[in-house]
């Protein structure tokens, strides 16, 4: 008996120090058919009927316990072995070894894809029109007629004596107006880009983009408006922003507002940014002019419905703090980057 | 429009109301005021008499004084030339805040000076508002005997104490111009009465006229003209000066001043002509008139057909609604005039005033439109003022050419409509209590109110929604609700262009690409160099500049531009994009333009360098069109740049064809073109956006994987290097029939080893049976065809 305690021992010992190689051989001597655990199975001729069964649980109780032994070392040596490998792959984290380029999206095209998003998201649908526009459509069926006063307002470029570079994208209202008269509810946003006779300065460019909104349909409010209106200006500035209207004029809505939000730097304290008023002026609106509708061939007695306008570049700057326009047509790349979202 | 609270004052009880209250209520209305300006500035300030008056010892200019303010005697060193003993003058105390600063006592080289003596520029009056003959204009203000040592209330005594308000007037509201309806206006935003002279039929005087008047232009609907026979100059009142200045109109006589006060009062610019001067009793308007013209500033004008002119047995006597002419004006010893108050057509005033380049108050009034009766009111305000202030007699009666475009009318609005655009509940006495706050008489019937309207405010209150304006804009609006529209639902969605135009973004931007927005605007370089223009440029009739005078036919200059900006300041490796409509006077289209310069990877840690060549920006453009269901060399296919090898490298470079349409082209750009603008290896791709969002791009259909293995073969032959690669595959393919799953170049070689004029090419084909596991013999076969095919096609070998 004492065979297997030493036995067992000595095993046990020999795993406890072998490495992957040995651990291989050491299976071989005790473990193989003529290895030495097998081998005391030749005692059991003399052994005892009773005796054996006895025997032969008590070898195979070695055996296992070997062998487990081994497993349970083999495994040990096999982590070490990855851990080390593991170790020695160790990197830098902080090294930035591989850039992959990215561009982003020019500023202004951000802000309209917000818009656009917004919009969509309400049911929306996105038109768009000429910049080569006639006169018809820039001015004349925006209740602005010939030798009407506003259209001293924007000195255009004109290109003949009837056709322009549209100076306000409410071009592309007024021919979705007189596309969709017989199609109502009218619910779109059109964005462009629009031109004016403008020396480009700080706060001036002769060539920006616009995005005007129109709905039109039956029981159409002011309410509506600012109900519309404020949760654009919320999305896109802070979800606590107010807004409120003030009286104003344009001669294709009726009454018309300027519309000013609570400063999204203040929230309405006062600061520069607003000149310590906390609100700053942001976008044109009203209720499209009832000549307007019935020059697009819609039943002013019928329907009603609202319009406003914002500008790309001021949403922009606003939002970003960029504090010349003009840095929006430049180009420079070490000023695109900035707008990566 | 300048408006002065003093004047305001006049027909307005303002009393208890500060400057900054009465802007708040004007913006709350819809006037933007632009600028408060106090007319003078200085606090502390008193009336002084200098008593002694020495040199200065230690100066050549400066004066020290005693000057005797009553309370007591101060030492003052003074620099005005005109300082002299026994002057009443105006002085600032120790602690007077000017615009200039705050007055300090202080010691001047040795004397001691405790206060100032003050020109009137010193209390930041402008110089253009001072009489002619103020001291003020080299030295300080000498003050007359109205004034007592001890006063402290100078600025009001001499009519500078106003304050002016610049307010911006939309251009629906050119009443606002008249200080009578402005009055009336700022009535109706304090809630204030106003009182308003009454001066209507004023004019109604006179013997029997012989004078005729006539008009040759339908730009002249109505011409009114009075004769006086018997007027005295002399200078005009005070109180008329003070309300001249603070409009920023300069004062002359009292002739020429009634003409501008009754303009500034009733918004009709009037003209007086000295009736000696005028070449007959008789005056035509016409627009027939061509020449030179001395106006009354002495300046020449050139005077085209349709530009009105006054005229009098044939002869000019004034541009009309603009400026009066030199050969008619008012003189020093004028004794009889003519009155004119006419309507002039407001585009062609605006028109001939831009042109001449002459932007006078009369022009500007015109331009934006009078009130319909502004003829009448202004007449008679005219004629009373000249009896007033020109001891004006031997008046003819008023003569007329046309008619007044007014008749009285009302606006019928309902309660229910105002309520229902706005979405608010108004009631009925809240309407009405607007249109009274307006001064407008107003019944209600019903659920109606009944408004007259004025005819001042005829240009701009027509409809009903007009009228909801007024009540809107005067009443309190912060506590409007908000709501959404209610109507059906709506899918809101983006259009195929609009799509593509975001899927093209996000690859490109994805690559390292900037997207940028650049000017529609040119100049002629860009039009002479454009690229496939489809068109001619179009040409602005009045540009900004020659720099921005064309609409641009093609992109590829603007981007040239902004990348050579790019690297003029530095930025390396520079990919960017713009996706714009250009226009010629074909029409307009869409285009994307892509320029590449530099690395397209770079990375020096890792030693990854991927320089900028046709074939990157060739892969991009096949990834762009796959991601848009367009395959290349399969419905795109690429062709030999024979389109502009004028611009473009003619060996690297190509153009892309869809539908038969030409699709875009791209390659490197000509150094030739480039060496003007001192640039290097440029790659660009231009792409007509339009062909793309015409064409339908194929369906997605999920493809069929094989369940069978592939087998792949690797050939490599020597061919002559102008055997293009796609007729290589599309010849492996054609032998290979429908075994061939794929087929691919991996290794073109060129030199060592390899004869002159010939070239390596090494492929790799996959063939695979979706029915069945391929076995080498039936893969030999297919195989041996294609090689065979390749070899006797392009007399290639294989190596």
């Amino acid at each position: 008996m004492l065979d297997f305690e030493a036995l067992k021992n000595e095993a046990l010992k020999a795993i406890g120090e072998a490495d992957e190689k040995s651990l291989d051989d050491l299976r071989i001597e005790y473990l193989s058919k003529k290895g030495k655990v097998q081998s005391l199975m030749a005692q059991m001729r003399d052994l005892s009927a009773e005796e054996k069964p006895k025997f032969g649980q008590m070898v195979n109780d070695l055996k296992n316990a070997i062998s487990e032994a081994m497993d349970k070392k083999k495994e040990e040596l096999e982590s070490a072995l990855m851990n080390a490998r593991l170790l020695s792959e160790k990197v830098d984290i902080t090294l930035d070894a591989y850039k992959p380029r990215s561009g982003n999206l020019h500023p202004l095209t951000l802000v309209q894809k917000e818009i656009e998003d917004i919009f969509i998201g309400m049911g929306y649908n996105v038109a768009e029109g000429p910049e080569l526009e006639s006169d018809l459509y820039n001015f004349t069926k925006a209740n602005t007629p010939e030798g009407h006063p506003a259209r001293d307002m924007q000195d255009t470029f004109y290109v003949d004596p009837s056709h322009l570079l549209r100076s306000q994208t409410t071009a592309i209202q007024m021919r979705v107006l007189e596309q969709q008269a017989d199609k109502l509810p009218i619910k779109v946003i059109c964005p462009g880009k629009v031109y004016r006779r403008d020396d480009d300065d700080a706060t001036h460019s002769h060539q920006f983009i616009q995005c005007e909104g129109l709905v039109v349909g039956e029981n159409i409010t002011v309410a509506d408006l600012k109900g519309t209106l404020e949760l654009m200006i919320r999305e896109m500035f802070s979800k606590d922003a107010k807004i409120r209207f003030r009286p104003s004029y344009f001669p294709f809505t009726e009454p018309s507002f300027e519309v000013d939000m609570t400063c999204h730097i203040c929230h309405g304290k006062g600061c520069p940014t607003c000149k310590g008023t906390g609100w700053i002026e942001i976008l044109g609106s009203g209720m499209v002019h009832p000549n307007v509708l019935e020059m697009a061939g819609i039943d002013s007695k019928k329907y009603t419905g609202f319009a406003f306008g914002v500008g790309i570049e001021r949403v922009a700057m606003l939002k970003y703090g960029i504090t010349d326009i003009r840095d929006l047509y430049t180009n420079d790349i070490r000023f695109l980057e900035g707008f990566k979202r | 429009m300048k408006l002065s609270l003093n004047w305001l004052s006049n027909f307005i009880d303002l009393k208890d109301l500060s400057v900054e209250q009465i802007v708040d209520q004007m913006v709350e209305c819809g006037f933007e005021v632009e600028a408060v300006d106090r007319m003078s500035e200085g606090t502390k300030l008193i009336v002084g008499k200098v008593i002694e008056c020495k040199d200065h010892p230690n100066s050549d200019h400066l004066h020290v004084t005693k000057t005797d303010i009553g309370s007591e005697v101060l030492d003052i060193v003074c620099g005005a030339p005109n300082c002299r003993e026994g002057l009443k003058v105006i002085v600032a105390q120790v602690g007077a805040k000017l615009p200039g600063g705050e007055i300090k006592a202080s010691t001047i080289r040795g004397e001691n000076s405790n206060g100032m003596l003050c020109s009137l520029k010193e209390l930041g009056i402008d110089e253009n508002l001072l009489p002619a003959d103020s001291c003020s204009h080299t030295g300080i203000e000498e003050l007359d005997d109205r004034f007592n040592v001890g006063d402290t209330d100078v600025l009001k005594k001499l009519g500078y104490d106003d304050t002016i308000l610049d307010v911006s007037i939309y251009a629906n509201r050119p009443d606002c111009l008249s200080m009578y309806a402005m009055a009336c206006e700022m009535g109706a935003i304090l809630s204030r009465k106003v009182t308003l002279p009454d001066f209507a039929g004023k004019a109604n005087i006179g013997t029997k006229s012989d004078f005729k008047l006539s008009s040759v232009s339908k730009n002249c609907p109505h011409f009114l003209a009075k004769v006086v026979n018997n007027v005295t100059i002399k200078e005009s009142p005070e109180w008329m000066k003070q309300h001249l200045r603070a409009n920023g109109v300069k004062c002359i006589n009292n002739l020429v001043d009634i003409s501008n006060y009754v303009m500034l009062e009733t918004g009709q610019p009037l003209h007086f002509y000295d009736l000696r001067s005028n070449p007959s009793k008789e005056i035509t308007v016409r627009d027939d008139y061509e020449g030179k013209y001395t106006a009354l500033d002495g300046i020449e004008y050139d005077i085209e057909k349709g530009d009105l002119m006054i005229t009098s047995d044939n002869k000019p006597i004034g541009i009309a609604g603009i400026m009066g002419g030199d050969n008619t004006k008012i003189l020093d010893d004028t004794t009889s005039l003519i009155i004119e108050a006419a309507l002039f057509d407001h585009a062609q005033i605006r028109r001939t005033a831009n042109r001449l380049g002459l932007q006078t108050e009369a022009a500007a009034r015109f331009a934006k439109g009078l009130e319909p009766m502004a003829q009448n009111k202004a007449m008679d305000r005219a004629v009373e003022l000249l009896i007033e202030l020109a001891d004006a007699k031997d008046f003819e009666e008023t003569v007329e050419y046309g008619k007044p475009d007014y008749e009285p009318y009302e606006i019928k609005e309902t309660l229910s409509h105002l309520n229902a655009l706005i979405g608010k509940e108004y009631t009925m006495d809240e309407a009405v209590a607007v249109m009274h706050r307006l001064g407008f008489e107003c019944r209600v019937e019903g659920d109606s109110f009944i408004t007259s309207i004025p005819s001042y405010r005829a240009s701009d209150l027509k409809i009903p929604e007009d009228i909801d304006e007024e009540i809107v804009r005067l009443t309190d609006f912060d506590d409007l609700k908000s709501t959404l529209p209610l109507m059906p639902q709506t899918v809101g969605k983006l259009s195929n262009i609009q799509n593509i135009r975001r899927v093209i973004r996000d690859i490109l931007t994805g690559h390292g690409f900037y997207d940028t927005i650049n000017y529609t605007l040119v100049n002629k370089k860009y039009i002479d160099e454009s690229l496939l223009p489809s068109g001619s440029a179009v040409e602005m009739l009045s540009p900004l500049s020659d720099a921005r005078r064309y609409t641009r036919t093609s992109l590829m200059n603007s981007l040239l531009e902004t990348l050579s900006y790019n690297l003029d300041h530095n930025n390396e490796n520079v990919d960017l994009f713009e996706i714009s409509k250009i226009y010629s006077d074909k029409g307009e289209e869409e285009r994307l333009g892509i320029i590449m310069e530099g690395s397209f990877i770079s990375d020096k840690v890792k030693h990854l360098e991927v320089k900028t060549d046709f074939y990157v920006l060739k892969g991009l453009l096949t990834q762009l069109l796959d991601q848009l269901g367009f395959e290349m060399n399969g419905r795109v296919s690429v062709h030999e740049n024979e389109l502009d090898v004028r611009h473009f490298h003619p060996y690297q470079s190509a153009v892309l064809m869809m539908d038969n349409k030409v699709l875009g082209i791209f390659g490197k750009l000509h150094p030739n073109y480039l060496k003007s603008m001192k640039l290097n290896d440029v790659y660009y791709a231009e792409m007509m956006l339009d062909v793309l969002s015409d064409a339908k791009p194929a369906k997605i259909k999920a493809p069929v994987v094989s369940k069978y293995p592939s087998i792949s073969r690797d050939i490599s032959l020597m061919l002559k290097e102008d055997v293009k690669v796609a007729d290589l595959l599309s010849s492996i393919r054609k032998a290979g029939g429908k075994l061939v799953k794929n087929c691919e170049v991996f290794d073109v070689y060129q030199g060592e080893h390899i004869e002159k004029g010939y070239k390596s090419v090494s492929l790799n084909i996959v063939y695979e049976d979706k029915e069945k596991t391929l076995k080498t013999e039936d893969v030999n076969e297919v195989h041996d065809r294609v090689l065979n095919d390749l070899t006797s096609r392009f007399d290639a070998k294989q190596r």
